[in-house]
């Protein structure tokens, strides 16, 4: 039976519309997870030197167990934006004489050997390797390792069963926010408190069999959750919400495009797709934090200003690379619908402009590091709305990636970024900035003022061109309007 | 109201619709049969410029479609599921489509109140989004959407499928009024012949992408499509 299985998995990968895609893009996805694993393996290997050499006094092996309890945290957050709950089609299956037991088993199987679970597999393998040639005691490290993932393997299984609860995501993420707060202003070592635990767990090895319960545990949890709800309004079922409609009728104000922004923040509200993105966007926000805290990058205002770019630029490039994919589910109505292209075109850059906007307000801590690096962001902004704007919506045109906007983006399966038009796109959107602020404060010798007016002015210039470069957007949209439509009809 | 001129459809050698000429007169009440693949769906989407003829042209009210958006304020549609937006309550969908058109908030629900019946208290204020609705009760929606703002042209493909008994007679009864003054423009598709026959003034017969059949409606109408359809069954059975 599990052979059988496994075939129709195989035939589900393969048949993927990822794997439908060209060559090219295969390439690039097989680059990407080669570099990837090469990342991971190559910390796993140099953890042990790296902590020896920054720490001589200590052993290495205690300082990864203190701090281990962070990347498990990490861990389950990134597991809850980006993994996937297991799915497979099972409807077909639940009329077919196939014991209950085994499909449900199949369906928790198959997420042990997710993308979540393989990384930490190369990052820890090399590393045990590494102990177990520096001379650490076999039995010690090899315990150690399996207790490790089976760390793993519970939180994996953990995220499964709490994954529609947001209420464990933000206790994980306050816990983590605590832990590192506590850690890093030295009120009171946190690491040590789990470096007792998770050394204890290597200096006797016998209590590998604690993780080993507490997976087999969830593992359990799991499969007595799904065994019960196997009925077509069970656990299968989509969850229906109930609407909470918000009043959005202030919205109106902004005359004719009110009418798309409402839908639009609707659309983003109500589905999964674009909340993540909107949470993921939420993140650049703190680019300026890696920057401008390094002192090394004082001399560097070149990559300041790519930071700056960066800072106001979370919605507009993740939200807006995807521009007309978001409206997929229903582009054949639009279409047809009594709107003129130019009109949504308009409404979708009104909406970029608005985050570019907002991000800047958020951005006013910012000063705090100086108003000249306020003025690189405001200049970065300026940017952003009157050129990167349009170069991101250009882009759009080329992209018929079709979006199921109330699922989740998978890890390594999402090739939408991938698309090599885009990543062309995506150069200028981030090195025309940077050159723009680069040559004339190279040519000025070193006046930071010149650059930060010269990026500036680049972005008031392209607000002047707005109706010039709009239509000829259109035109773009209208000329791969056909194609689009058939792209977006093809079943995912 | 309609003109069709020369249009074809090629995907490949594989030629899908094939119409030299057909006219359909303002307020006609227009009904399309055919099998399968007949190219019913085709002929709709190419009406509302969704796909690129391959020859020739279509004229709605004088504008070509492929070449100027101007005929989208007085042609409405519903097509598929794909024109709804799931995660819009069917109220602000019906709104959203309002605004679009034109049309206050207030007159689309005067609109609505016409369609209680219709809507069988299964559409408004169910709390639900149109995406977890049924398949009937989508279909619904999409077609009480498509009389939104008073359009000239409404196109339905398939209304009548996936609709309940006490559903479908009441939209022949809808459409029947929509005929009765020859303002509209109403093109239906259907599998039905009994439906479409009833709803219709004239009735084109699709098969493998041309027009077998061009007949305004009689007492025979029925008896006749019946004979068509019967007769193209023995043929597919002698070709097997």
């Amino acid at each position: 039976m599990i052979k059988k299985f496994l075939s129709l998995q195989w035939k589900e990968f393969t048949r993927s519309s990822a794997f439908q895609k060209g060559i090219a893009i295969k390439i690039l996805l097989i680059f990407a997870a080669l570099y990837f694993g090469a990342i991971a393996l190559f910390a796993g290997i140099f953890l042990f030197f790296g902590i020896e050499e920054m720490f001589p006094n200590e052993d290495p092996m205690v300082i990864v167990n203190n701090f281990i309890i962070f990347w498990f945290l990490i861990d389950l957050v990134i597991r809850y934006f980006m993994q996937q709950m297991p799915v497979m089609n099972i409807k077909p299956l639940m009329i077919i004489p196939i014991k209950k037991g085994t499909i449900i088993h199949f369906l928790l199987g198959k997420t042990i050997i997710s993308f979540f679970n393989i990384i930490p597999l190369l990052i820890f393998i090399p590393y045990s390797i590494v102990l177990l040639a520096q001379g650490y005691a076999p039995l010690h490290v090899i315990a150690w390792f399996i207790s490790v993932m089976a760390i793993t393997q519970a939180l994996n299984f953990l995220n499964i069963l709490v994954n529609k609860s947001n209420t464990v995501f933000y206790i994980t993420l306050g816990l983590l926010a605590t832990f590192a707060a506590l850690e890093f202003f030295d009120i009171y070592k946190i690491s040590e408190f789990f470096g007792v635990l998770f050394n204890g767990l290597y200096n006797h090895p016998y209590l590998v069999v604690l993780p080993i319960v507490l997976a087999a545990f969830l593992y359990y949890l799991n499969f007595d959750y799904l065994n019960k709800r196997f009925y077509l309004d069970g656990a299968i079922s989509k969850e229906i919400k109930e609407v909470n409609a918000s009043d959005l009728s202030w919205m109106d104000r902004f005359g004719k495009l009110a009418t798309f922004l409402k839908n639009d923040v609707r659309m983003i509200w109500r589905n999964k797709r674009p909340r993540q993105v909107l949470m993921m966007s939420g993140f650049f926000l703190f680019y300026g934090l890696f920057f401008f805290t390094q002192k090394a990058y004082d001399d560097m205002p070149a990559m300041v200003a790519f930071a700056s770019i960066f800072i106001t630029a979370g919605f507009l490039f993740s939200f807006g690379q995807l521009v007309p994919s978001w409206d997929s589910e229903h582009y054949k109505m639009l279409m047809s619908q009594n709107i003129p292209y130019r009109k949504y075109l308009e409404s979708k850059w009104y909406l970029m402009v608005l985050a570019v906007v907002i991000s800047f307000i958020l951005s006013t801590p910012y000063i705090y590091f100086g108003w000249d690096k306020f003025a690189m962001i405001a200049a970065g902004a300026s940017f952003n709305i009157g050129i990167n704007t349009f170069v991101t919506l250009f882009g759009g045109a080329l992209n018929r990636v079709p979006i199921q906007l109330n699922e989740k983006a998978k890890a390594f399966s999402n090739t939408n970024g991938f698309n090599p038009t885009q990543l062309l796109i995506a150069l200028p959107k981030m090195l025309l900035p940077v050159l723009l602020f680069y040559i004339p404060y190279f040519l000025t010798d070193y006046n930071l003022n010149a650059g930060i007016i010269t990026l500036a002015l680049s972005g008031v210039l392209g607000l002047v061109f707005r109706n010039f470069f709009l239509s000829q957007i259109e035109k773009v949209y209208q000329k791969g309007k056909y194609k689009t439509i058939e792209a977006f009809a093809e079943k995912k | 109201m309609i003109t069709i001129q020369n249009i074809s459809k090629k995907y490949g050698q594989n030629t899908v619709l094939k119409i030299d000429t057909l006219d359909i007169p303002k307020g006609q009440s227009f009904g399309l049969v055919g099998n399968n693949g007949a190219g019913k769906t085709t002929l709709f989407s190419l009406l509302l410029d969704l796909i690129e003829p391959t020859t020739g042209h279509i004229s709605n009210n004088g504008i070509k479609v492929h070449e100027s958006e101007d005929w989208k304020p007085f042609t409405s549609s519903f097509i598929d599921e794909s024109f709804l937006i799931g995660y819009l309550t069917p109220e602000e969908y019906f709104y959203f489509i309002g605004e679009l058109r034109g049309q206050s908030k207030a007159a689309v629900d005067t609109l609505l109140t016409e369609f209680q019946d219709f809507f069988h208290g299964e559409i408004l204020n169910q709390k639900k989004y149109l995406r977890d609705l049924s398949k009937g009760n989508q279909k619904k929606a999409g077609i009480v959407a498509s009389f939104i703002g008073n359009p000239d042209v409404i196109i339905l493909d398939e209304p009548f499928a996936n609709l309940d008994p006490t559903t479908q007679i009441r939209l022949k009864g809808i459409i029947k009024k929509l005929a009765e003054d020859h303002q509209v423009t109403v093109l239906v598709s259907s599998h039905d012949l009994m439906h479409v026959t009833e709803v219709s003034d004239r009735i084109v017969v699709l098969n493998k992408g041309e027009v077998v059949k061009d007949i305004v409606k009689s007492e025979q109408t029925l008896k006749e499509l019946e004979t068509f359809f019967a007769g193209t069954a023995v043929e597919a059975f002698e070709e097997e």
